[in-house]
C-alpha cells in the first residue's frame, strides 16, 4: 500500500477513535478534538491526491463488491470537505459545551463527516449509496436531537421525504449505470437508445439536483439547514451540498457521455433560476439562518452554471473554454464551501450569545463581538462577491466563461451565455444589497435588545475557527492561483492554460484579472487616505445627525423596510401579502397591527398542488384496501387471470 | 514600464481632472436654463474646503464607518486605473470589463454598509434605494459591454475601444443598441436626471447623496471625489466604447477630451429636459434598456454571429 492509503486508513480509524471518545461526556472536547484530528489526516490524503494527481486505491468497478479510492476529482471533494470540517469540530467543542445532548451531537457529527467522505471515495455503487444515506440519514437524527418540536419534526420530514423521493433518481441512476458498465466503460451508454439515455439523465438530474439544492427542488434546504445546530448547518451548508453535486460531475462529465442534447441548456436554465430566485429570496427572509440556507441555493447555482457552460461549451467544440468553465465552477465549490461555512458557524455564535437570530432584534455585535463580527463582515463580503474576496474570484472566472460562451459558441449558445451572464449580474447585485443588509442589522448600528447589548465574545475555541476561515477566503481571494492551480488539472477537457492559473488571471483572447494588485492597490490605496484622514486632526465624536431630527430607535430600519422598493417592483413575481388591521376604541386608534410576508411560491405553486394531487390520488386508491378477505380473493384472480391471459397472447 | 510611461501619466491625470467634468456638466446646465453659473473648477473649491475641515463620527459607529470613505475613494480609482483612456493602460491590474463591475461593487457596498452605521433613516433610505437601481442596472451594464464584446470577442475594454476605433461599427444595429443602454448606465451610475437629482435638497427624494449625509471634513471629499470618479469612470467609457475615434493618432487625446465634454453637454441636455422620474419607474425604464439589448443580440445572432 502507497503512504497515502495509510494517511487515509490511519484518517479515518482516528476520526472513529475521536467519535468513541467523544460518546462520554466528560471526553467530549477531547474526542472531538481527536475527530478533528483524523479528518484533517483525511484532507491531507486528499489534497496530496490533487497536488500529486495520481490515483489512490481502485478505480470504480460495476461490481457490487465494496471497493474505495481516491482520484483528483474525488481529493478535491476530500480536501474541501475537510477545509470545512476540521474547523467546524473544533468549534463544536466549544459550542457543545453545556448543551443538552452534547455527547450524541458530537456522535452523530462525526458520523455525518465520515459518510461525506464515504460518498466521494466509494468506488461501487452500493458503497455509494450506503454512504449516501447515511449522508441524509446523520443531519436529520442531530436535528431532532437538538429541538423535537413540531417545526422541527417538520422541517426533518420534508428533509427527508423530498430526498428520499429525489434518492430514487440516485439509486436508479447508479444501479442502471453499474448493470450497463458504464463505471468502467466510457462509450457503454453511446451503444443505448436515446430514451435510455435520457431517462437515466433524468433520474440524475432529479436525484443528485434536489439533494444539492437546485431550484425547482430545493424547497427542503431553507427548512432543514436551519434548524441543525450551529456546525452541522457549517457542515450542511458548506459541503453536504456540494458532495450532490460530485455525484452531478461524475454523472455529466463522466457516466453519462454523450448526454443527450437536453441536458445542459436546461441545467444551465435550473442553474440561472437558482441563483436569482435563491437570492431574491433570502433578500426577503428575517432570520438570518434561513437566509444564508437561501444563499446556498444561489451558489449552488452560480455553480451549477458553470457546469452547464461547461458542458456547451464542449458541444460547440471550445475544449480550452470547457476547462475554464468547469474549474471556475470547481473553484467556486470550494469558496462557497469556505465563506458558507464561515457564516453558519459565526451564526451559531451570534445566536449562542443572544438567542435567537431574528433579523430586526439584533444590532451593533461587531462592537460586543469583535472578533467573530469581523470575521462574519470578511465572510459577507466574500459571499457578496466583493474583491478582493474569493467569492469575487469565482464570480468573475464564471461571467467569464459564461461572456465567451457568448461570444464564441455559436448561434445557439450565444443567447444563453448572454442571458446567464446577465443572471448572474442580477444576483451579485442582489446579494451585494442582501449582505449589505444582514452586516447592518446583525453588526452595525444600535443594539435592538437588552441581550444583545450585554453580549460577548465567545471562546477562543470558537473564534479561531471562524478566524481561520476568514484568513482563507481573503488568502484565496488575493491570491486564487494557490487553488486553482491544483483545480486546473480537474477537468476532463484538458488543464487550464499556464496563464489563467497564475498570479494574474489571464483568459486567454479576452480579459485579465490581477487579484493580488488590485487588493495591494485598493489596500494601499486606502490606508493612506487613512492617514491623511488623522493628519487633519482627531475626529470629532459627535451625536447623529440625520438632519436634525432627534434619534429614536423604535423608528430603526427593519430588514422589510431596507428592501422595501425591491419588493414594490417586484410585486408581481414576488405576490408579498400584507394586512394592516386598525383596532379602534370610539374614535380612537387603540392599536394598528401590521403583518407581511413574501410567500415561498414554490411551495405554494408548485409543491403544495402536487402533495394535495397525492393525497386525493391515494384517497382512491384506499377504497381497494377494504379489509375483506374476499375482496382481496378477488385481486387475486383477477391477476392470474390476467397474467394467464397475457401468456396466451405471447407478449414475453 | 518606461514605454508605457504616457499612459501611465495620462491615467493618472484622470484622478485629477475627475472633478472637472460634474464641473463642466454643471456649468452647461446653468447656461442651459439660462443662468450664468459656478465655474467648471466649483467641485474643487468645494473639496478644498472639505479637506481643510475636521471630520466627525456619530457616536457608536465602528471602523465600518471610518473605512468606508477610503475604501470607496481607493476602489474608484483602481477602477479609474482600469477604464483605458485612449487605447492603453497602466497596465497593473489588466483592464477587464468585469473586474470593473466587482470594483463598482466594493465601493457601493461599502456606502451602504457605513449607511447602516449611524443607522439614520435618510442615509438608509437612498441606500437601499441606490442598491435596488444597480440590481436592475448591473445586468444592462453586462449586456450593454457584451453586445460591444461581440466585435473583438473579448472582455478587454483596451481591445474593446480599439475595435471601436474602427467607424464601420457604427452601421452595427448591435452597437446602437448598445449605446442606448449605456447610456442610462451611465445616468444610474452617475446619478443623473432622469434618475436621481443631484441638485436636490430634500432629504426625502435623495438617492446617491444622502448616505453621505452623516459624513462631514476629509471624509465627505473623499465621498465627493469618488462621485465624481464615477462621472469620469462612465463617460470615458462611453466616448472610448461607442464614438469611434482615431485613438493611434497623437492627438488621440484631444478627440478623446472633445468627445467626453460633448457627452457632458449631451448629460446636461437631458438633464435639463428630463424631470425626475418617481423612483419605482426607473426599474421599468432600466428593463427596457434590457429589452433593447435583447434587440442588439438577436440582430448580432442573425447576423451569423459574425
Amino acid at each position: 500500500m502507497t503512504p497515502l492509503a495509510w494517511v487515509l486508513i490511519v484518517g479515518v480509524a482516528v476520526t472513529v477513535a475521536g467519535i468513541a471518545v467523544s460518546a462520554v461526556p466528560c471526553t467530549l472536547r477531547t474526542g472531538l478534538t481527536v475527530q478533528a484530528i483524523g479528518v484533517a489526516l483525511i484532507g491531507i490524503a486528499g489534497a496530496a491526491v490533487v497536488v500529486g494527481a495520481a490515483s489512490v486505491g481502485s478505480q470504480f468497478s460495476n461490481s457490487l463488491g465494496p471497493t474505495i479510492g481516491i482520484d483528483p476529482l474525488s481529493g478535491f471533494f476530500i480536501a474541501s470537505i475537510a477545509l470545512v470540517s476540521t474547523p467546524a469540530l473544533v468549534y463544536a467543542c466549544g459550542y457543545l459545551s453545556g448543551s443538552h445532548h452534547a455527547p450524541a451531537i458530537a456522535v452523530t457529527s462525526g458520523v455525518f463527516v465520515l459518510a461525506l467522505f464515504g460518498v466521494v471515495i466509494a468506488r461501487d455503487a452500493v458503497t455509494f449509496l450506503m454512504m449516501w444515506e447515511l449522508m441524509s440519514l446523520a443531519p436529520a437524527v442531530t436535528i431532532l436531537l437538538v429541538s423535537r418540536n413540531a417545526e422541527s419534526c417538520r422541517s426533518v420530514l420534508v428533509y427527508l421525504g423530498s430526498t428520499h423521493l429525489a434518492g430514487v433518481g440516485v439509486w436508479l441512476s447508479m444501479l442502471a449505470l453499474a448493470h450497463l458498465g458504464a463505471f468502467t466503460d466510457p462509450h457503454a451508454l453511446a451503444a443505448q437508445p436515446t430514451v435510455i439515455r435520457s431517462l437515466l439523465a433524468g433520474a440524475a438530474l432529479l436525484g443528485f439536483g434536489t439533494k444539492a439544492g437546485l431550484m425547482p427542488f430545493h424547497s427542503w434546504l431553507p427548512r432543514a439547514h436551519p434548524a441543525a445546530p450551529g456546525h452541522v448547518s457549517a457542515v450542511m451548508s458548506g459541503v453536504m451540498i456540494k458532495v450532490a453535486l460530485y455525484g452531478l460531475v461524475r454523472m455529466l462529465f463522466e457516466w453519462l457521455a454523450p448526454l443527450p442534447e437536453w441536458v445542459a441548456p436546461l441545467l444551465l436554465g435550473a442553474a440561472a433560476l437558482s441563483c436569482v430566485a435563491g437570492v431574491l429570496y433570502a433578500l426577503m427572509q428575517h432570520e438570518l439562518k434561513r437566509l444564508l440556507a437561501f444563499h446556498s441555493v444561489e451558489n449552488v447555482g452560480i455553480i451549477a452554471l458553470g457546469l452547464a457552460a461547461s458542458l456547451l461549451a464542449a458541444e460547440a467544440g471550445q475544449l480550452q473554454l470547457a476547462a475554464l468553465a468547469f474549474a471556475a465552477a470547481m473553484l467556486h465549490t470550494l469558496n462557497h464551501a469556505l465563506f458558507k461555512s464561515l457564516l453558519f458557524l459565526c451564526a451559531g455564535s451570534f445566536q449562542r450569545q443572544v438567542g435567537k437570530l431574528d433579523l430586526d432584534r439584533l444590532g451593533g455585535l461587531l462592537r460586543t463581538m469583535p472578533v467573530t463580527g469581523t470575521a462574519f463582515l470578511a465572510g459577507s463580503m466574500a459571499i457578496a462577491g466583493v474583491p478582493p474576496f474569493n467569492g469575487f474570484a469565482s464570480e468573475w472566472l464564471t461571467l467569464q466563461a459564461l461572456v465567451q460562451l457568448a461570444l464564441h459558441g455559436g448561434q445557439a449558445s450565444a443567447p444563453m451565455g448572454a442571458l446567464a451572464a446577465a443572471a448572474l449580474a442580477a444576483t451579485a447585485a442582489l446579494a451585494v444589497f442582501c449582505f449589505v443588509k444582514v452586516v447592518g442589522l446583525v453588526l452595525l448600528g444600535a443594539h435592538r435588545q437588552k441581550v444583545v447589548a450585554s453580549s460577548q465574545e465567545v471562546p477562543a475555541s470558537m473564534t479561531g475557527p471562524v478566524i481561520f476561515l476568514a484568513v482563507l477566503c481573503l488568502a484565496i481571494g488575493v491570491v486564487p492561483a494557490i487553488a486553482l492551480g491544483p483545480i486546473g488539472h480537474l477537468s476532463p477537457y484538458g488543464p487550464l492554460p499556464a496563464s489563467a492559473t497564475g498570479l494574474t488571471l489571464a483568459v486567454p483572447g479576452s480579459g485579465t484579472f490581477a487579484p493580488l494588485a488590485v487588493a495591494a492597490f485598493i489596500v494601499g490605496c486606502a490606508a493612506a487616505l487613512q492617514l491623511a484622514r488623522r493628519r487633519a486632526g482627531t475626529t470629532a465624536p459627535s451625536p447623529m445627525w440625520i438632519c436634525g431630527q432627534v434619534p429614536d430607535n423604535r423608528l430603526a430600519w427593519t430588514s422589510a423596510g431596507f428592501t422595501k422598493s425591491l419588493r414594490l417592483v417586484l410585486a408581481v413575481v414576488l405576490r408579498p401579502r400584507r394586512t394592516v388591521s386598525v383596532e379602534l376604541d370610539g374614535v380612537l386608534v387603540h392599536s394598528v397591527v401590521h403583518e407581511s410576508e413574501v410567500p415561498h411560491l414554490f411551495d405554494d405553486l408548485l409543491f403544495r398542488p402536487a402533495l394535495n394531487g397525492i393525497l386525493a390520488a391515494s384517497r382512491v386508491l384506499r377504497r381497494t384496501q377494504s379489509g375483506s378477505l374476499r375482496a382481496y380473493l378477488a385481486y387475486l384472480l383477477i391477476t392470474l387471470a390476467a397474467v394467464l391471459a397475457v401468456v396466451r397472447l405471447g407478449v414475453s | 514600464m518606461v514605454g508605457n510611461a504616457p499612459a501611465i501619466a495620462v491615467q493618472l491625470a484622470g484622478l485629477a481632472v475627475a472633478p472637472l467634468l460634474p464641473g463642466t456638466i454643471q456649468t452647461i446646465k446653468a447656461r442651459l436654463q439660462g443662468r450664468r453659473g459656478a465655474s467648471p473648477l466649483q467641485p474643487y473649491r468645494e473639496l478644498r474646503r472639505l479637506w481643510r475641515k475636521q471630520s466627525v463620527a456619530p457616536h457608536d459607529t465602528t471602523f465600518v464607518y471610518r473605512l468606508a470613505p477610503s475604501l470607496s475613494a481607493a476602489a474608484l480609482a483602481c477602477a479609474l486605473l482600469v477604464v483605458p483612456v485612449g487605447a492603453s493602460t497602466v497596465g497593473w491590474f489588466g483592464s477587464d470589463m468585469l473586474v470593473l463591475v466587482g470594483l463598482l461593487a466594493v465601493a457601493r457596498f461599502a456606502t451602504a454598509a457605513a449607511a447602516w452605521d449611524p443607522g439614520g433613516g435618510f442615509s438608509l433610505m437612498g441606500a437601499a434605494r441606490d442598491l435596488m437601481f444597480s440590481v436592475f442596472a448591473e445586468p444592462l451594464l453586462l449586456l450593454a459591454l457584451v453586445l460591444v464584446a461581440v466585435g473583438p470577442r473579448s472582455t478587454d475594454l483596451v481591445r474593446m475601444a480599439s475595435a471601436a476605433g474602427d467607424a464601420n461599427i457604427v452601421s452595427t444595429p448591435a452597437h446602437w443598441c448598445a449605446a442606448l443602454a449605456f447610456g442610462l448606465v451611465v445616468l444610474v451610475e452617475t446619478g443623473r436626471q432622469p434618475i436621481d437629482n443631484p441638485d436636490t435638497h430634500l432629504e426625502l427624494t435623495m438617492v446617491h447623496e444622502s448616505p453621505l449625509l452623516e459624513y462631514a471634513g476629509r471624509d465627505l471629499a473623499m465621498l465627493q471625489w469618488t462621485a465624481a470618479a464615477r462621472h469620469w469612470l462612465m463617460l470615458v467609457l462611453a466616448a472610448g466604447l461607442f464614438i469611434p475615434l482615431p485613438l493611434t493618432a497623437p492627438w488621440s487625446v484631444l478627440a478623446l477630451a472633445a468627445a467626453v465634454a460633448a457627452l457632458c453637454a449631451v448629460v446636461a441636455l437631458v438633464e435639463t429636459s428630463l424631470a425626475k422620474m418617481r423612483i419605482l419607474r426607473v426599474p421599468v425604464l432600466l428593463g427596457a434598456g434590457v429589452a433593447t439589448c435583447m434587440i442588439g443580440l438577436a440582430s448580432w445572432i442573425a447576423g451569423g454571429t459574425t
